[in-house]
């Protein structure tokens, strides 16, 4: 029987605001534009949303910026909450941990700010159209890696721990109590169901993770050029994406370096400086992404490099969809 | 000068032949020396020996129409050479010349080719390391292109 | 955990800078930290405030306090590094990568096949061999350049072929008046050498398309697929198997090479673009 923890919404709020002493905090919120992470002030509180799938920004945004400078020294910063985070994001997150915190160069900026944020999760009542996380072993709501998780239900802020720091957090609220009421835990179990059931529905046939790589592996040179035909290489997909990585170092004077997000989709990601370029050809990158996530990156890390968020769906210009490509590829 | 069996047993280009086949090669072979400079053959030369290089070291080159000498390559020790002796027309496709004092065995050609259609099985290894030479010079030759054509 | 910052590179003091060939310089510089590399291994050189690019250090892994890098100039950050005086500091950041595995060939023959600027790591591989020279058999390079001038290191044929255990044969594809070697290329050198393969590991450092013909003559005289060492260069740039820009298939260049064997290649596709 899960166990769950739960204060009223307005007992939730007023600690929020009590946190904004000393804490940042991020957390999901509606726009004009669309949900997405807000940094909270008080007038913010009240407009915080919960279990609505999804900000559109990775959690990776968090970790790593676009650019920020790596040889100064890691500034001091007010500890962070993020809120609201999506399971895809939260999974999506062990790869850049096993990147970032590989025992042999680790990234100190990195540690830094995974050590000050505490990450709650939020489980996803309903799906967004580009929806797969569960095609590829991914659920919906979590159950590790992030410090709680948080549903509203009936006024209550019900709260699952996750992690000795989410323990530690919630010992420290003021009125937070368990869960009794069985008929709330029954509606969460519903909710999680019925949104499993809406992901099946509309992902019926999409491959599981395993198979995504032999089916790209095998993929003719046709399919490649059919679906890159309308990519310009923007590199929105790698940008939003939550597990994407690449970046650059850049040398400034004083021997500083500033490391800056790149994309295998740019010209030019693998030119050489005698020119040489082995994915000149535009297909050629497209194809290099899909190989990666779905072939090479499985073989060197054992977490997963695809959380089937759908983001890259959405933010392509060239309204490339990449379950449309697995479909055909079956 | 004469050549034995045993003289070609030393030489790795004839290893597998039988005895008999030693035998047989060794009656249509001879020793020759060069000294340094000397043309063993000019390009478009009709060839009647082969060769296999004992000592020393050649260049191998071809010729342009102001008689420039471009020099391609360099024929080393146990090496194989004048295949064009071996098939019709019989016209060599570059010159070889000494860069040092060198000793070759030569072999008549059109007595090897008797041979060759005589007895099957020393057609059969005759070609076939005749193939091989001509398969490594053109790899050689392509590897050389792309040298050239790229950075 | 290291916690030493993995971004920061150490500074280096250039000391001297020798001229090659044209293209082609050597610099040698002094590290302000301890610094110490295995044969193979390569660095992240820097110049600063303009840019950093991965260079097999071409000194001897057993001199620790200086270092010695060889640079071609090819684009443009190593056009600037060949405008640099003696004096200025560079950075480093590194070693890299998994270098030649020398104990591992104890009581072999070493064929080493080499072509232009891939001499400057083969170099590093024979001081490395030098050194352990009484525990090996014998040591074969192999080495082939486009012209005599762009033959690196020119006294160094001279001191292998004068000591014991190490030969040294050089050819050029196109040779000036005065060549008196090997013409052709490097694979044809391999024609003229006895080795015995049965107890031999063969190591290949050059640009692409020589590494493909080599291997491909290397696996043709029976050389074995995990006997044959290639240095596969491929836009190493942070060094610390995270920025993406040198992965190989499944490898990472910069943590699972440079140094690899053809048996962990083969099935990889476009290693030799």
């Amino acid at each position: 029987m899960q166990q769950y923890k739960c204060i009223k919404k307005e007992e939730w709020d007023k600690v929020l605001e009590q946190l904004l002493v000393s804490h940042t905090i991020f957390a999901s919120t509606d726009s004009e534009f669309g949900i997405d992470y807000e940094l909270v002030t008080p007038a913010v509180i009240s407009r915080i949303i919960y279990n609505k799938p999804k900000p559109a920004t990775p959690l990776k945004s968090f970790y790593l910026p676009v650019r920020e400078n790596v040889t100064s020294e890691a500034g001091g910063a007010k500890p962070r909450i993020i809120l609201g985070i999506p399971n895809c994001d939260v999974e999506g997150l062990s790869l850049l941990d096993e990147i970032y915190l590989d025992k042999e160069f680790y990234d100190v900026y990195y540690k830094k700010r995974r050590d000050e944020t505490l990450m709650i999760s939020s489980d996803c009542f309903g799906i967004q159209e580009h929806c797969h996380c569960l095609s590829y072993g991914i659920k919906p709501f979590s159950t590790g890696n992030a410090d709680l998780a948080v549903i509203k239900l009936e006024g209550m802020m019900i709260f699952r721990i996750l992690s000795g720091k989410g323990e530690d957090f919630i010992s420290k609220i003021q009125g937070i109590l368990p869960l009794t009421d069985k008929e709330l835990i029954n509606i969460i179990d519903k909710e999680h169901n019925s949104t499993e059931a809406l992901l099946k529905e509309k992902n019926k046939g999409l491959p599981d993770y395993k198979k995504t790589g032999t089916l790209v592996t095998e993929a003719k040179k046709e399919i490649w050029e059919k679906y890159s035909a309308t990519c310009v290489s923007c590199g929105a997909c790698t940008t939003i994406c939550p597990t994407c990585t690449c970046f650059l170092l850049i040398d400034k004077p004083g021997f500083e370096k500033v490391k800056q997000l790149d994309a295998c989709q740019y010209p030019g990601f693998e030119r050489v400086a005698g020119g040489e370029d082995a994915l000149f050809e535009l297909h050629t990158r497209f194809r290099n992404r899909y190989m990666c996530k779905y072939a090479w990156k499985p073989e060197k890390f054992s977490s997963i490099a695809c959380t089937g968020c759908g983001r890259c769906i959405e933010a392509c210009i060239g309204k490339i969809n990449k379950n449309e490509l697995f479909m055909e590829l079956i | 000068m004469k050549v034995t069996a045993d003289d070609l047993k030393k030489i790795r280009f004839f290893d597998n032949y039988t005895d008999k086949q030693l035998d047989t090669i060794a009656a249509i072979s001879s020793i020759k020396e060069f000294k340094v400079k000397d043309i063993l053959f000019e390009q478009y030369d009709e060839l009647v020996d082969v060769y296999v290089l004992l000592e020393g070291s050649l260049s191998l080159g071809i010729s342009l129409a102001n008689d420039k000498r471009i020099h391609l390559g360099t024929i080393e020790e146990g090496q194989f050479f004048s295949w064009s002796a071996v098939f019709k027309p019989y016209i060599s496709t570059a010159w070889v010349m000494t860069v040092t004092p060198a000793k070759v065995i030569s072999i008549d050609a059109k007595k090897l080719n008797q041979e060759i259609e005589k007895d099957c099985d020393f057609g059969f290894k005759t070609m076939s390391k005749i193939a091989q030479t001509i398969s490594q010079r053109l790899s050689d030759t392509r590897f050389q292109l792309m040298n050239q054509l790229t950075l | 955990m290291k916690s030493k910052n993995i971004y920061k590179p150490i500074k280096a003091k250039l000391t001297e800078v020798i001229d090659e060939s044209p293209p082609i310089k050597t610099f040698v510089l002094i590290p302000e930290e301890e610094f110490a590399f295995k044969t193979g291994q390569f660095i992240e050189l820097s110049v600063d405030g303009i840019g950093e690019a991965p260079f097999t250090p071409s000194s001897s892994p057993h001199v620790t306090d200086k270092l010695e890098v060889t640079v071609m100039k090819t684009g443009y950050v190593t056009e600037i590094m060949h405008k640099l005086n003696p004096g200025v500091f560079m950075g480093i950041r590194g070693p890299y990568g998994r270098g030649y595995p020398v104990e591992t060939f104890f009581g072999k023959e070493v064929l080493i096949l080499g072509g232009g600027c891939g001499l400057a790591p083969i170099r590093s591989l024979l001081y490395a061999l030098e050194h352990i020279k009484d525990h090996l058999e014998k040591v074969i390079l192999c080495y082939g350049s486009k012209t005599p001038t762009d033959c690196v290191y020119k006294p160094l044929f001279n001191r292998l072929n004068n000591t014991d255990k190490f030969e040294a044969y050089r050819t050029v594809d196109k040779p000036d008046e005065e060549w008196s070697e090997s013409v052709g290329v490097v694979t044809s050198l391999l024609n003229k050498i006895k080795v015995n393969i049965a107890n031999s590991v063969a190591v290949v450092c050059g640009p692409p398309i020589m590494m493909k013909f080599g291997t491909i003559r290397l696996l043709e005289m029976g050389y074995k697929e995990d006997l044959i060492y290639l240095s596969m260069e491929k836009n190493m740039s942070c060094g610390l198997g995270k920025c993406g820009h040198c992965m190989m298939g499944e490898y990472f260049v910069c943590k699972d090479g440079p140094v690899f064997t053809y048996n962990e290649l083969k099935n990889t596709p476009d290693i030799w673009k």
